[in-house]
């Protein structure tokens, strides 16, 4: 990590005549040239010229400008950065996995159906829910696919509906969302815990109203198609009167949709089909530890209650159990139903991000379900110890309790003139990701800190020690702070430049 | 359990510092009601030793083919080992998003050469940090041509487009009473212009064809871009097998305004339809409206060059429900993937496997075009895809390929009606003259038609 050399762009190390692939011999005719003329492949103007060896160094010294999981704690409030086990990338790349095609006949894919099957029986567990598509290939497209069903829903029951109540508190993909589905955003205030306020809500700054969730529901009624709420919320807490807010939605017909990015402190605790969730998504990337890859692939499986199965993605994996004689075990076979006429459709091409899906069910076996509570604790109980060895040197935006993840404000510090950004960027000077920064919006210059079930006391406390050795710094030399980071591979870097010239590529001098 | 690092007195030391006895004691927040009685009904932990060999036997429980001819948007390319090699490296594996610039750099300027590089491809000005998949590219770019063509309410769609892609666009419109999504057909296996002109009206924001199209057709965007232009509508490529643009002229140099589509073909396995590559790529007026993550280049603090996220006053953590898209996330290890592929490629290497890729096609067809059963359909150029009609019993033809291994082309009745008894065919650079000429010996022995 941190090599302070530079690395130029592959493009300004090309040269002419050098190769980084042979092909076969061609064993066949040369190709007739049947295009025409305009059509004629006409050049590149940035593809490199590059041998194997320059390719592999270029991408190897690229890498150790990164930080991942193995490195250390990655304490990225709600991305879940935990380890990666190896057994999942050796499982995904089994060539009886990877060389099966998507359009194969289900006859030569039995593995892969049953696969998927599985997988599904694991989440219907985990959430309490009896309908599941894995198709969505992140959680945000499991967001959509999740409203989706809910006004595919609404639609078959005679009503549109135009609303979609979300809090205040909530992820940016949840209003991004709701709109791409075509639906009209009423913001619900959130309390300081960032819990739904179901009573009025007066600024104290603007004195403004703001109508809470009975309000709400009283005035729009049968205009709220659903609400989605995120649970444990945006700051790690439960949304502990969630069973009632689903009773009065559900009583004005409303649905409710449950934003499962920090499910994995609830598998096998609590499960969402328990509290009224009638569609909830899930973060595989998160919950079950598949590779955040810096950015994806990731995988977003929506489970729903059985009034939503009807219109779930196409194709729906079945199982047909083969009837044997007594006492023997009965055979399964598997097979894709694409017929379902009250489908939404499909929302990916083929079934998703299926490699994604593998890695996620070998979590599961490899957990269990006593493996899987155990790792929902532990995550609790590191969240709560960093809170328990930081509280009183940062602020404690709330008091309330919370489970997988800790969320500070910055208020302490800025009396110094420190603040977030610079907590944040001076924890990589000590050879750490920092945590997630700004966010949730409700909390002053937030510090969301999740260090998952995968760290040990010897690393949280080396966190630890390092986060209260910079908390007094901020009182004998702000500047340091001012300054950081400048042990990395570069400093600050002018963003508002980036965003207001952008250059997006490299084009040939 | 082998993941979790505390020792159970290490344990207890947590826990004492916290200050509660038990861990359960932790979960105070969530009301006794609402927490679950008893344990999850599902197996107990799995050694990785038994966990191994439990999807070793599902993974063999899936048919191996000797040589499969279906491509149909999912295509078997020959994988460099530099590509699994470097992509296991954990520091990209392991990495996420690349929110902090200054521990990110490696990710960050990776986007950035995948980013030249899709923009050299489809010879267009901008693209983004990759997107899901060939469908959902659809849905993102006709939306956005809906949006840069403000009062334009309507997309032309051709039904040479890939059939699923279709599909995932008709989901992601139905929400839009507002929008509306049109077919145009086919003539002759590419997009009928007639049907094209009679359709294209004020309301009509842009028009998507396929290039090559779902029958492996290479359709003329020149020819279609008149029209079009004409109507002030944009034109939109789609590719489901980009290394075609190995071969072909780039989408933005022969008359498109906006390409999107697949590059799974870039340095990955079938792998059962995912995780792909979705692209998408525009011209400079519209950088501001494209949807997903996207990288600039610009200087840090002593004025060195670095990359950044950027722009991202368009994305949803900023503009919740104003924002081009939900997207906030993208294919990252895929996009490296192709990245490191089209860098060991280079420019020879992609046009010489794109060659070999038009050769293998048109040797296979050559070759069935032998057999009496087999007839031509179409007459256009074709990349590594194509249609033939085939008179004889379909189920008999699928089951003499698969005794033998052999996975055949894709029986076309299924997506189209009018192309009954048709066969989309494929074929690229892993295939061998043996493996072309033994699909041909067996296709011979099927029984004639009753």
């Amino acid at each position: 990590m941190f090599l302070r050399q530079r690395e130029p762009l592959s493009f300004e190390r090309s040269v002419p005549g050098k190769r980084g692939m042979d092909l076969p011999k061609l064993d066949v005719p040369t190709a007739k040239d049947t295009r025409p003329a305009h059509l004629k492949r006409s050049g590149f103007d940035a593809l490199p010229e590059l041998s194997e060896v320059e390719v592999i160094r270029h991408f190897t010294r690229l890498s150790k400008w990164n930080y991942g999981v193995d490195d250390g704690i990655y304490p990225l409030g709600s991305c879940t950065m935990k380890h990666n086990p190896r057994l999942n990338e050796k499982v995904a790349g089994m060539p009886g996995f990877t060389d099966s095609h998507p359009m194969a006949p289900d006859a030569l894919i039995q593995g892969n159906l049953e696969t998927l099957f599985t997988l599904q029986e694991w989440l219907k567990e985990i959430t309490g829910l009896p309908g599941v598509t894995l198709q969505p290939s992140a959680g945000a497209a499991g967001e959509l696919t999740g409203v989706m069903l809910i006004r595919a829903y609404h639609v078959a029951q005679g009503a549109k509906r135009r609303v979609i109540l979300i809090p205040d508190s909530g992820h940016g993909t949840n209003p991004a969302t709701a709109a791409m589905a075509g639906y009209e955003v009423v913001e619900l205030p959130s309390l300081p815990d960032g819990t739904i306020s179901f009573d009025d809500v007066t600024d104290p700054v603007n004195g403004k109203v703001r109508k809470g969730l009975k309000t709400l529901v009283n005035e729009l009624g049968a205009e709220i198609a659903g609400a989605m709420i995120t649970n444990p919320n945006t700051v790690g807490v439960f949304e502990y009167r969630f069973k009632e807010i689903s009773d009065l939605l559900h009583s004005v017909g409303a649905l409710v949709y449950m934003d499962g990015a920090n499910m994995n402190a609830l598998v096998g605790v609590a499960r969402p089909g328990d509290f009224g969730v009638d569609v909830m998504h899930l973060n595989l990337h998160k919950t079950m530890s598949t590779p955040h890859g810096g950015g994806g692939p990731g995988a977003g499986p929506v489970c729903c209650v059985e009034k939503l199965v009807p219109f779930l993605p196409v194709p729906v994996v079945v199982r047909d159990t083969v009837k044997v004689g007594e006492g023997e075990v009965p055979k399964h076979s598997y097979r894709w139903d694409w017929n379902r006429p009250q489908s939404i459709g499909k929302v990916h091409t083929f079934y998703g991000n299926f490699g994604i899906l593998v890695r996620a069910l070998t979590y599961c076996l490899s957990h269990g379900s006593d493996g899987l509570k155990e790792a929902t604790l532990r995550a609790i109980v590191n969240a709560n110890y960093i809170r328990a060895r930081l509280k009183g040197a940062y602020a404690l935006h709330i008091d309330s309790p919370s489970l997988h993840e800790v969320v500070f404000s910055d208020t302490l510090q800025a009396k110094h003139d420190v603040h977030t950004l610079d907590i944040a960027k001076r924890l990589i000077d000590h050879g750490y990701h920092p945590p997630t920064i700004y966010f949730p919006l409700i909390v002053p210059g937030a510090l969301m800190i999740e260090p998952t079930e995968s760290e040990g006391k010897d690393e949280l406390d080396a966190f630890c020690d390092t986060m209260l050795a910079i908390a007094k710094e901020v009182e004998t030399d702000p500047e340091a702070l001012h300054q950081a980071p400048t042990l990395a591979p570069l400093r600050r870097m002018d963003e508002t430049t980036a965003a207001r010239k952008p250059v997006l590529r490299w084009t040939k001098a | 359990m082998r993941y979790l690092p505390s020792s159970p007195a290490e344990d207890r030391a947590l826990l004492d510092t916290i200050g509660v006895p038990r861990a359960e004691d932790l979960l105070v927040g969530i009301p006794e009601s609402l927490r679950l009685k008893g344990g999850l009904d599902l197996p107990a932990q799995g050694s990785e030793q038994e966990v191994t060999w439990q999807m070793l036997d599902l993974a063999n429980r899936n048919t191996r083919f000797c040589a499969q001819f279906l491509g149909a948007g999912a295509y078997d390319h020959f994988v460099p080992s530099a590509i699994d090699a470097m992509v296991s490296r954990q520091e990209w594996f392991t990495a996420y998003t690349p929110y902090q610039p200054e521990i990110s750099q490696g990710t960050l300027q990776h986007i950035f050469e995948y980013q030249t590089l899709i923009c050299d491809l489809t010879g267009l000005d901008v693209t983004n940090a990759s997107l899901y998949d060939g469908g959902t590219a659809c849905v993102e770019t006709a939306l956005m041509a809906v949006r840069v063509q403000k009062k334009r309410n309507t997309v032309l769609v051709s039904r040479g487009l890939h059939p699923l892609y279709r599909q995932v666009l008709a989901t992601n419109f139905a929400p839009h009473d507002d929008l509306k999504l049109v077919e145009v057909d086919l003539k002759d296996g590419v997009t009928d212009l007639a049907d094209l002109q009679a359709k294209l009206n004020g309301d009509v924001a842009a028009v998507m064809v396929g290039y090559p199209n779902f029958l492996g057709a290479v359709e003329d965007l020149t020819a279609l871009a008149g029209p079009v232009h004409a109507a002030g509508a944009l034109l939109v490529s789609v590719t489901q097998e980009a290394l075609a643009f190995g071969w072909l002229e780039a989408p933005g140099k022969a008359g498109a305004d906006m390409a999107c589509g697949e590059a799974m073909s870039f340095g990955n396995k079938p792998n059962f339809g995912g995780p792909y590559l979705g692209f998408l790529a525009v011209k400079d007026a519209h950088k501001r409206e494209i949807p997903g993550r996207v990288v600039g280049q610009t200087k840090d603090l002593d004025g060195r060059t670095g990359y950044v996220l950027t722009l991202t006053a368009r994305e949803q953590h900023i503009r919740r429900d104003k924002a081009t898209s939900n997207i906030c996330s993208n294919q990252g290890l895929v996009a490296l993937r192709a990245n490191i592929y089209l860098q060991v490629a280079g420019p020879e290497g992609l046009k010489g496997l794109a060659e070999q890729n038009v050769a293998k096609a048109q040797y296979l067809r050559q070759r069935l075009l032998e057999l009496p059963d087999m007839e031509p359909v179409f007459d256009h150029p074709f990349f590594n895809e194509f249609v033939l009609r085939y008179k004889g019993d379909m189920a008999a033809l699928q089951e003499a390929c698969l005794a033998e291994s052999l996975l055949p082309g894709l029986d076309l009745g299924r997506f189209y009606p009018e192309y009954q008894g048709c066969i989309l065919w494929c074929a690229t650079e892993l295939h061998t003259r043996r493996m072309i000429e033994s699909l041909v010996e067996i296709l011979a022995r099927v029984p004639a038609t009753v």
